[in-house]
């Protein structure tokens, strides 16, 4: 066993869930998406990133420009969030949670692909 | 660009990812815990309140407590933020820092600038491998000459060394190993503005490998590669577009010219030494026995040289490493029977050809002590112990660098010379009409070599080189002063070439066709001269008949009505 693909497989996995489990619910409605989950979506969204960083092979490229895209979908979901909550002091409105909803939705795709690729490489590993 | 990012990237992963650990914990803490406003309600920091706060204090700035008072509770959390998250930044800090300054990081750096500004360059330039004393004469004899140059060494030092030394074109350098393809290519062996390679680094296996290298990656570049034994020779002759320079050849070679030929010698070294120069004297080695002191590759090649003269020579074998072989030495108390044995109170000439100057040296003295009179050369190890060598009052010298730095100068910049100096060695004949030839119009200097190319792009040339013109353009009349019509240019056509054919020494009523190709030889500043016939069609008019053409649409007007009304009233008489 391989303790750093346990941490990586770890990372990129709860990235993903993370981002279900904020995507998960009506999209307009603001009581079942909580802002806690959107950040730990986010700082481990970061931190899969991170750790994609320096692997030159095509796959890990892959990886490195799927875990981009998550990120610039949840920043900008999150971005949303602030700008209309704690900048311009909004109530949140129906229009607003469908639009942070809409992004994590993108970013949550990306995950998936992420994961995919995790899997599929796995799966070749033949030894 | 993609290496340098690639390292960042890997050597900051850790850093990067306890700083968004420590960040993230932060903030969170501070959402969690419960804060009151000035009323004594209870209200909970909001993620975008509680990053602002984590942003400035992580980064010991320090607003204060936004936007309420904090609580205790608050308090000692944000204790824990500050020590977790400054040590956080310190480290990742360090980490930054410290790669920097780390070789690998900065090798790459510079491997990547280098690449970038060498594929940036838009002159023409020459990439040489190898910076040794070859290197340094040769690189100062391009540099001279405005030549822009790629240097390649394996050698830091001597790299680094480039960097203080004078350069009217500071050339771009490397310090890698030339013989890996990958640094060949960075350095612009691929370059489309890349006239030659030139491998002149250490022996002949990384000769070898550089030379064989740059051929496969460009095998259209033309390579020259310094060799010392007839068997790197051969393997390198078999590639095409390979140039091969053998210094101890090319001096034994002159040798043996000078015992058989002299006269050929003479040519040659007249043409061949550095423009504006003084013609080098005959050397005049006697003929006789001669004394070869040293061993190796140089020693081999005088020895063969002096036997295809026809004389005799010995060898004395003579090993500049100090000590005692045999008790016999010992007990002569010196080795100056080598001397004696190989015949030197004899001997009419000595050559001194050990690995070390000092030794050369001594080898000298002792040999004028038996003999005085004897013919000295020496050869030169090291080209920083000149004064070492001049004390030796030697009537010939040979430096290693100085031999392969003019003769790749020649291969470079005067390939035409090189065919022509071919013709003299073949032809017995050219040397001394060539002499003649440059006495009676160059002078006693080494004369400057360039070439006039008979293009008809050139304005000047086109309505000359027409078939129809009459009479037909010669090489008389581009060596005829343009601004004077009397004057003879002082320069000699050495070489023409037409199309595959050469013509050496060409007589002046040649005729000249389009596309040919001239070598002159000639004083300083006709070069400059000549080249006006390039420009417009006025001088070699003027040339060819001694008129001044009008140039302007209203005098050749003019001139045409003149002779015309000239020619009715010569008919009318």
């Amino acid at each position: 066993m391989n303790l750093e693909k346990v941490i990586f497989g770890f990372f990129v996995i709860l990235a993903c869930t993370l981002n279900f489990g904020f995507f998960i619910g009506d999209i307009g409605n603001e009581q079942l998406h909580h802002p806690a989950h959107l950040f730990a979506a986010v700082v481990v969204n970061l931190i899969a990133l991170v750790m994609k960083f320096g692997d030159r092979t095509h796959i890990g490229a892959t990886h490195l420009a799927t875990s981009l895209v998550a990120m610039l979908q949840l920043l900008a979901a999150a971005f949303v969030w602030m700008w209309h909550v704690s900048i311009k002091h909004l109530p949140m409105t129906l229009d607003t949670m469908a639009n942070i909803i809409s992004l994590s939705g993108g970013a949550l795709i990306a995950n998936l692909i992420s994961v995919v690729l995790l899997v599929s490489e796995t799966l070749r590993q033949t030894r | 660009m993609n290496e340098i990012l690639f390292v960042i990237l890997r050597r900051l992963r850790r850093p990067l990812i306890i700083l968004i650990i420590a960040y993230a914990v932060s903030v969170w803490g501070l959402v969690l815990i419960p804060g009151v406003d000035k009323d004594g309600n209870v209200v909970y920091l909001g993620f975008f309140h509680a990053l602002y706060f984590i942003s400035y204090t992580a980064t010991t700035i320090g607003f204060g407590e936004l936007p309420f008072e904090f609580t205790d509770a608050q308090r000692a959390w944000t204790i824990f933020c500050i020590y977790s998250c400054v040590v956080s930044w310190a480290y990742a800090l360090g980490s930054i820092f410290h790669l920097s300054q780390d070789q690998t990081f900065r090798d790459a750096i510079a491997r990547r600038r280098f690449a970038l500004r060498v594929a940036a360059l838009q002159e023409p330039f020459i990439l040489i491998v190898g910076y040794g004393q070859s290197g340094i004469m040769l690189a100062r004899m391009l540099d001279r000459m405005g030549l822009r140059m790629v240097i390649v060494e394996m050698r830091k030092d001597r790299a680094a060394s480039i960097e203080i030394s004078e350069f009217e074109h500071p050339p771009e350098f490397l310090a890698a190993d030339g013989r890996l393809p990958d640094v060949l290519v960075d350095a612009g062996v691929t370059h489309r503005k890349c006239m030659a390679m030139v491998a002149i680094a250490g022996n002949d296996d990384s000769n070898q490998s550089v030379a064989i290298g740059g051929t496969v990656l460009n095998p259209s570049v033309r390579i020259i590669a310094r060799v010392h034994t007839p068997i790197a020779r051969a393997n390198l002759e078999s590639f095409r577009n390979i140039e091969l320079i053998n210094p101890y050849e090319l001096f034994a070679g002159n040798i043996r010219l000078d015992l058989g030929n002299p006269e050929k010698l003479r040519v040659i070294e007249w043409l061949s030494g550095l423009p504006g120069g003084l013609r080098p004297d005959p050397l005049n080695l006697p003929k006789g026995h001669w004394v070869v002191c040293g061993k190796g590759n140089f020693a081999r090649y005088v020895a063969a040289a002096l036997d295809s003269a026809g004389v005799t020579w010995s060898i004395a074998d003579y090993d500049p490493r100090v000590h005692v072989e045999s008790d016999d030495m010992l007990r002569q108390g010196s080795a100056q029977d080598e001397l004696v044995a190989a015949g030197v109170d004899r001997a009419v000439g000595l050559v001194a050809c050990t690995e070390s100057d000092a030794v050369n040296l001594a080898i000298v003295t002792r040999a004028r002590s038996i003999n005085p009179g004897v013919y000295v050369v020496i050869r030169q190890v090291n080209a920083a112990n000149a004064s070492l060598i001049e004390a030796s009052m030697a009537s010939l010298r040979f430096l290693k660098a100085e031999v392969v730095s003019h003769k790749v100068r020649q291969l470079l910049t005067s390939p035409l010379l090189i065919r022509f100096l071919r013709h003299v060695d073949e032809n017995e004949a050219l040397a001394g009409q060539t002499s003649a030839l440059l006495e009676k119009f160059v002078g006693d200097k080494v004369p400057f070599m360039w070439v006039f190319d008979c293009y008809t792009a050139y304005a000047g040339l086109k309505e000359a080189l027409s078939p129809e013109i009459d009479p037909p353009l010669s090489i008389g009349d581009i060596l005829i002063n343009p601004e004077s019509h009397a004057e003879h240019l002082k320069a000699v056509p050495l070489l023409l070439l037409r199309k595959k054919k050469e013509l050496a020494l060409p007589s002046g009523d040649t005729r000249l066709l389009p596309g040919d190709r001239i070598l002159f030889a000639g004083q300083r500043d006709v070069e400059a001269v000549q080249k006006r016939f390039y420009l417009e069609p006025s001088p070699l008019a003027y040339v060819r008949t001694g008129v001044e053409p009008p140039r302007s649409w209203l005098f050749k007007g003019v001139v045409r009505n003149l002779k015309a009304r000239l020619s009715v009233a010569g008919g009318q008489d």
